[in-house]
C-alpha cells in the first residue's frame, strides 16, 4: 500500500518585502511516497530551499496546499525533523545536552527518548563524545552530532537541506555511509536538497530535478535498482552511474 | 652558573631549537617586565626630584613621598579605607545594575518587535544625551546620597548596554530560529534556550565596557553630592589645595578601577571556556 508521505498540489511562493516581491516557487506538484529517499537538485534560486521551508511549516505557501500523510501543514509538525547546512550546535552545551534539544522543545526529553538519543550517538560513532563541547569537535563531527539531534525526535519525514554540503570529500562519503545505515530499516522518508548531483544518485530513489526562476519542476528521475542497492560509495562504481550523472548534469545546464 | 639560568629559561623544550626558540621568547618577556618597572622608577623618581628641586612646584603637583606620608596618615586614622570602600561599592552596584536593568530592557524589547519599533527613537535621543546632565535631577528626587549615586552610574550604563544587547539578539544566525521553529519551539523557548545564552558573551563584553562608564558615573556623582568617597576626596583636595589628597585619590581609582576590569577578565574567561573563539 503506497501512501504517500507529502502531497504538493498547485504550491507556489512568492516572497514580500518592502522593496518588491519574489516568486521563488511556480505552482508546483509532486507527491514522495511513504518510506522514499527522494532529492530535489536544481541551480542555486531555484526554490529549493524554499519547498523545505514550506513542508517544514515555517513558512506558508501563497497558493496551493501541501498534504502530509493526507492532513494540511499549518505548522511545523512533530512528525518532521529539518536538517540544515550549519550544524548549530550549542556551544555552551555539552554534545550530550544538544542532541536532546528537539525533544526538551518538544516537551519529550525523558529518560527513554534521551537514551534512544545516545544510541543514536553511538550508531553514528560518536558515543565517546557525550560530555564533550561541540568546540572539541571536528566539523565532520559537529555535523554528525546534529544528524542526531534531527533523528532523536523520531520523525516520519527527514528534511535535509545540503547537509553535508560544508564538508570535505572524505568526511561527506562517510557520512552518507552512515545516513544510509540509519535509515535503514527505520521506516523514514527522506527529503534532501542538494546542489552535488553525485549525492544525490549515491543516496535516492528518485531524484526531482527544478530550474527556472520561479523555480519549476523540470524532470523526474528514478534512480536505477542496481544503484540504490549499492552502498554510496559503491554506487559511484557502478556503470549506470556515470551515464545518469551526465543527464542530470546536461538537465540543471539547460538555462 | 650560566648553564643553570639557559636551562631554566628553556623549560619545557623538546628540542635543541625548541631550547633557543623558548630562551629567546623568554628573555624578551623578561626585558619587557624589567623596562616596566623602570619606567615607572623614572617616573616616580623623575616627580620626587624635579618637585624637590623646585622645577615642577610641589604645591601644585604634590610629589610621591607626600603622597606616600599622607596614605599612611589617613590609613592609620582609618578614614581612607571607609571612603574607599564607599566608592567600589557604589561602583559595583552602579554597574551590576546598570548591565542587569540594560539587559533586561533588551530581553523585554525583544520579546515585543512592536515595542522595539516603538521605542527605537526614544532610545538613540537617550544614547546620545550627555547622563551626567541628570544628576541634578536625581539629587532632587532621590536625595543627596548613595542613591543618586548609584543612579548616576546606572543611568551611564544602562540606555548603551540596552543597545548593544538588543543589536546582540538580533545578531544570532536566523538558522537558529529555523532550527528552533522547525523543533515547534516558542519564541519564548527560542529565547531562554538559544538566543540569551548565545549572547552572554555579549553581556559580559558590555559589563566589561560598563566597569569603566560606572566609575565615571559614581566619581561625578560624588563631586556633586560631595559628602564621602574618593570622589569627594579629590573636591575636597582641591578647596583646601591639598593636591597630594587628589593624586593619592586619582591613584587609588586607577588602581581599583584596574583591579575590577582584571576581575571581570577572568570571569569571562571562566565563563566562555567552553565557546569557541569565531562567531
Ligand atoms: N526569506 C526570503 N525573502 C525574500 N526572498 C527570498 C527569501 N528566501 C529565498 N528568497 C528568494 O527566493 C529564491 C529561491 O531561494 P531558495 O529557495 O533559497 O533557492 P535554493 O535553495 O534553490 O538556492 C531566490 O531568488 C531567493 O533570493
Ligand atoms: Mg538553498
Amino acid at each position: 500500500m503506497a501512501t504517500n508521505a507529502l502531497e504538493a498540489i498547485d504550491v507556489s511562493k512568492t516572497y514580500l518585502s518592502r522593496q518588491d516581491q519574489v516568486t521563488a516557487l511556480a505552482p508546483i506538484s509532486f507527491r514522495i511516497p511513504s518510506g522514499s529517499f527522494v532529492s530535489f537538485v536544481g541551480a542555486s534560486g531555484c526554490g529549493k530551499s524554499t519547498i523545505l521551508s514550506l513542508v517544514a511549516g515555517l513558512i506558508s505557501p501563497t497558493s496551493g496546499e501541501l498534504r502530509l500523510f493526507d492532513e494540511p501543514i499549518k505548522r511545523p509538525s512533530p512528525r518532521i525533523s529539518y536538517m540544515l547546512q550549519q550544524d548549530c550546535l550549542l556551544d555552551w552545551r555539552t554534545v550530550s545536552e544538544n542532541i536532546t534539544l528537539g525533544l526538551s522543545f518538544r516537551g519529550q526529553n525523558n529518560t527513554k527518548s534521551a537514551s534512544h538519543a545516545r544510541y543514536l550517538l553511538g550508531e553514528l560513532g560518536l558515543s565517546h563524545t557525550l560530555n564533550q563541547y561541540p568546540s572539541q569537535l571536528s566539523g565532520g563531527m559537529r555535523q554528525r552530532v546534529a544528524l542526531v539531534r534531527t533523528l532523536a525526535v523520531q520523525p516520519e519525514l527527514l528534511l535535509l537541506d545540503e547537509p553535508f554540503s560544508a564538508l570535505d570529500y572524505q568526511n561527506k562519503l562517510h557520512l552518507e555511509e552512515l545516513l544510509v545505515n540509519v535509515l535503514q530499516g527505520r521506516k523514514m522518508t527522506a527529503l534532501l536538497v542538494t546542489h552535488d548531483l553525485e549525492e544525490a544518485i549515491a543516496l535516492s530513489d528518485t531524484i526531482l530535478v527544478m530550474g527556472g526562476r520561479p523555480g519549476v519542476l523540470r524532470r523526474i528521475i528514478e534512480v536505477p535498482g542496481e544503484i540504490r542497492k549499492a552502498s554510496p560509495l559503491a554506487a559511484r562504481s557502478q556503470p549506470a552511474f556515470r551515464s545518469l550523472f551526465n543527464e542530470l548534469w546536461k538537465e540543471i545546464e539547460t538555462p | 652558573m650560566i648553564p643553570r639560568w639557559s636551562r631554566w629559561l628553556a623549560r619545557g623544550a623538546q628540542s635543541p631549537i625548541h631550547a633557543n626558540y623558548l630562551i629567546q621568547l623568554r628573555l624578551r618577556d623578561f626585558w619587557v617586565i624589567i623596562s616596566r618597572i623602570a619606567l615607572l622608577i623614572l617616573i616616580l623618581g623623575g616627580w620626587e626630584w624635579a618637585t624637590r628641586s623646585g622645577w615642577l612646584d610641589p604645591f601644585l603637583f604634590g610629589s610621591p613621598s607626600k603622597i606616600v606620608d599622607l596614605f599612611w596618615q589617613m590609613t592609620s586614622t582609618g578614614g581612607l579605607f571607609r571612603d574607599i570602600g564607599i566608592t567600589t561599592f557604589e561602583t559595583i552596584g552602579g554597574f551590576i545594575l546598570g548591565t542587569a536593568s540594560g539587559v533586561a530592557l533588551a530581553s523585554l524589547i525583544w520579546a515585543s518587535p512592536f515595542l522595539s519599533r516603538v521605542l527605537d527613537p526614544y532610545l538613540v535621543v537617550l544614547n546620545s544625551m550627555p547622563k551626567v546632565a541628570l544628576g541634578p535631577l536625581f539629587i532632587v528626587t532621590i536625595g543627596a546620597g548613595y542613591g543618586s549615586i548609584i543612579a548616576m552610574a546606572i543611568a551611564i550604563t544602562i540606555i548603551i548596554t540596552t543597545l548593544v544587547i538588543h543589536t546582540a539578539f538580533q545578531n544570532v544566525s536566523p538558522d537558529y530560529h529555523r532550527l528552533a521553529r522547525s523543533f515547534g519551539a516558542s519564541r519564548r523557548q527560542l529565547f531562554t534556550t538559544i538566543i540569551f545564552p548565545a549572547c552572554i558573551p555579549d553581556m559580559i563584553a558590555a559589563l566589561k565596557v560598563n566597569v569603566g562608564l560606572a566609575w565615571v558615573g559614581v566619581i561625578v556623582g560624588e563631586f556633586l553630592v560631595a559628602k564621602e568617597g574618593l570622589g569627594y576626596l579629590i573636591i575636597y583636595g582641591f578647596q583646601v589645595f591639598n593636591l597630594n589628597l587628589v593624586m593619592l585619590s586619582l591613584l587609588i581609582i586607577a588602581l581599583c578601577a584596574t583591579l575590577m576590569y582584571i576581575i571581570v577578565n577572568a570571569l569571562e574567561k571562566r565563563l566562555l571556556r567552553h565557546r569557541q573563539l569565531e562567531n
